[in-house]
């Protein structure tokens, strides 16, 4: 026989899973939608950077003498793929009207006096003009490219000079040469810090996310659970049961948080492939346990019971107001300012960590509940126990308030008559 | 008669919304067994009677007792005796008809006589095979059959019925009131109903409270109340002796 509070929070999982809104919107979506965005933005780069292959760039050598002729030389055998096509006009002016009908949109002009000029031991002046037919970032990408060119001519023109005068030339043109490593709670580690705050950002933007998904799903979640019942009228029946109402609530919030859990694990798989298709490649294999910047056991264990209380004050605050709505619709809308506190946490944790921030701002983040749970997975990666212990803290005894609250309205007759319309207290009969 | 002699016992009972008096000193009794019938119209206080006597919401002075036993003070002690129906509730829309009266099953009893409530149920709501859809897919009519099936599945010793029929069609509520008579013949429960529709009281009720503005305006059997005001159905009694009060 299964006991009243696990018969409360199937049924619960069942009603919210078979609901196609909760199944679509929160658990279903989240897995299509990520890797579709990424797929877009990963057809979109590869057409720019094909374009930018394609792409062709037009030469009027006004000049002809042999430096000009030299340069010429070296773009039309760039090894780049790059096509070089010649234009054989008067002045830049008449080369861009030619340029009119066809696709290319940078053009390249060696200026006469250009090979004097570097024979004089002056600089030599190039004049590239970029076409902007349309606003993209196939057209700044086509821009770069000659910039790319007239670099690499220039480093070759560097290099045969010094060449020319020194006998240990690539000492001359890089005469330092620099080794980096990490020390990490003064261990000295051959991994390059650049490659490791990659990895870093790359978690700190990810793990305020997931929590600030999973918050914003469980509350959507326990606030329909909860305005569900009342617009069917299915909760006036179901407080007349021989279960404690405790259990009903608790059976909600249960209910809630594994459907919540489901969406937010679907968000996380969705954003992975997400990030995957747009940085694919670009973040490198750092193993951060063999670092001591993954959390340890322990860590984990303090890590998984900070963000159980939080999710469980989130959706019991989300239940202490939509109990008072009418309907789904209503109870939607006011869960939305609940967002505010936890989505201004997320985003400005995601990029900097609190201590950097003017001491108002910290202040006023500290008082906020649910930024201590991103500031404890934080700490959890560079083991700061302490920090997550005050944190477990802090949240725990606003989640006993949360629960407190919740537990007075479902044991009191407000569960039935409260309503919240028009900024007003409606008592209905 | 002693005081457990009665299913329903209510004192007195007042209760305020605010500034709004819903109940002004509600006073009846209503005997083991028998169908009693609040009538009224629209905010004349029976929801509210019947939410007090069903625990989910508190009396502002008085007090009920169900078989003894205090609404307020022993209210769990209640919730086991009785089964309540809301006026206009619904099933969850998710669940089949089956799966929602095998959870509401789970809460009176272990996994043997749930099942035989759940086949009793089924039988009585009438809804054959279509308890296996999904409740979202049934008409108001079936929702309502589905419903009284489950308030009357776990053999309560009080059914509270807000309105049973309201808004069904004649062919569905004619089907509603005869389950209800019928369960309350074979298994001798005390039902507390509230209705507008007269024919409906005279012909479940055995006797019957005619509520007006929070208080009874008359009491006792179709018959009677027929009979004391001279008239010929309960809606020119509820007329006549609401405008003697």
């Amino acid at each position: 026989m299964r006991s009243s509070l696990g018969n409360l929070v199937v049924k619960e999982i069942k009603e919210l899973l078979r609901d196609p809104k909760i199944l679509l919107g929160m658990v279903l979506m989240p897995l299509l939608i990520f890797p579709i965005m990424g797929f877009a933005i990963n057809i979109s780069q590869t057409a720019v950077e094909e374009s930018v292959k394609a792409a062709s760039i037009a030469l009027l050598d006004l000049d002809g003498k042999p430096a000009a002729q030299n340069l010429t030389r070296f773009l039309e055998n760039n090894q780049y793929n790059i096509k070089i096509v010649k234009v054989d006009t008067s002045s830049a002016e008449e080369a861009l009207e030619s340029l009119k009908e066809t696709n290319i949109t940078v053009l390249l002009v060696i200026p006469a006096d250009f090979s004097d000029d570097l024979a004089n031991g002056s600089k030599g002046k190039l004049n590239v003009y970029v076409i902007f037919r349309r606003v993209s970032m196939a057209e700044t990408g086509r821009s770069e490219m000659a910039d790319f060119l007239l670099s690499k001519y220039e480093e070759s023109l560097v290099k045969e000079t010094v060449e020319k005068e020194f006998s240990n030339p690539e000492t001359v043109l890089n005469p330092i040469d620099v080794s980096y490593s990490t020390v990490i709670k003064g261990e000295t580690f051959n991994v390059d810090p650049r490659a490791l705050s990659i990895v870093v950002i790359s978690q700190s933007i990810m793990f305020p996310m997931a929590i600030m998904m999973l918050l914003i799903f469980g509350m959507q979640i326990a606030a329909t659970s909860i305005a569900i019942e009342k617009e069917e009228k299915t909760l006036e029946t179901l407080l007349t049961l021989p279960v404690g109402r405790l259990s009903i609530l608790t059976g909600k919030l249960g209910g809630s948080v594994v459907v919540a859990a489901a969406g937010a694990v679907a968000t996380i798989v969705g954003v992975n492939f997400y990030s995957g298709s747009i940085f694919g490649g670009e973040i490198p294999a750092v193993d951060l346990q063999a670092l001591g910047l993954a959390p340890s056991m322990g860590g984990y264990l303090l890590l998984g019971v900070i963000i159980f209380i939080t999710i469980v004050s989130a959706l019991a605050l989300a239940v202490c107001i939509a109990v008072f709505t009418e309907n789904v619709r209503s109870a939607q809308s006011l869960i939305g300012y609940l967002y505010i506190p936890i989505m201004v946490p997320s985003m400005i944790l995601m990029f900097a960590d609190i201590d950097i921030l003017p001491t108002a701002v910290q202040i006023v983040l500290y008082a906020i509940p649910y930024t201590h749970s991103i500031i404890a997975t934080k700490a959890a990666f560079i083991g700061d126990y302490t920090t997550m212990a005050i944190s477990i803290a802090y949240i725990s005894i606003f989640t006993v308030a949360v629960l407190y609250v919740a537990a007075r309205i479902f044991t009191s007759e407000k569960v039935v008559t409260g309503r919240i319309s028009s900024r007003r207290w409606k008592l209905k009969r | 008669m002693g005081l457990t002699d009665f299913a329903i016992e209510s004192r007195d009972l007042v209760k305020n919304y605010g500034n709004i008096r819903a109940l002004t000193g509600l006073s009846f009794r209503v005997r083991r067994g028998e169908i009693y019938g609040l009538i009224g119209p629209n905010g004349a206080g029976k929801t509210t009677t019947l939410r007090i006597i069903s625990t989910l919401i508190k009396p502002t002075s008085g007090s009920a007792r169900v078989f003894g036993f205090n609404v307020e003070k022993e209210a769990p002690k209640v919730r086991k005796l009785i089964s309540y129906l809301p006026e206009e509730a619904g099933a969850y829309r998710n669940l089949s008809g089956r799966e929602y009266l095998e959870f509401m099953a789970a809460f009176y009893a272990g996994d043997e006589e749930a099942r035989s409530m759940v086949e009793e149920a089924v039988e009585i709501s009438g809804l054959e095979d279509r308890v296996r859809d999904r409740v979202k897919s049934y008409s108001k009519g079936m929702n309502r059959r589905l419903l009284v099936a489950r308030a009357l599945m776990i053999k309560p010793k009080l059914a509270i019925l807000d309105e049973p029929t309201s808004g069904l069609d004649v062919v569905h509520a004619y089907y509603v009131r005869r389950i209800i008579r019928e369960y309350v013949e074979k298994h001798g429960v005390t039902v507390l109903l509230s209705s507008h529709n007269m024919l409906e009281v005279d012909f479940l009720c055995g006797r019957v409270a005619l509520i007006n503005e929070g208080k009874i305006a008359g009491e006792g059997s179709p018959s009677e109340l027929k009979s004391k005001y001279n008239v010929p159905n309960l809606e020119e009694a509820f007329m006549e002796a609401t405008r003697r009060a």
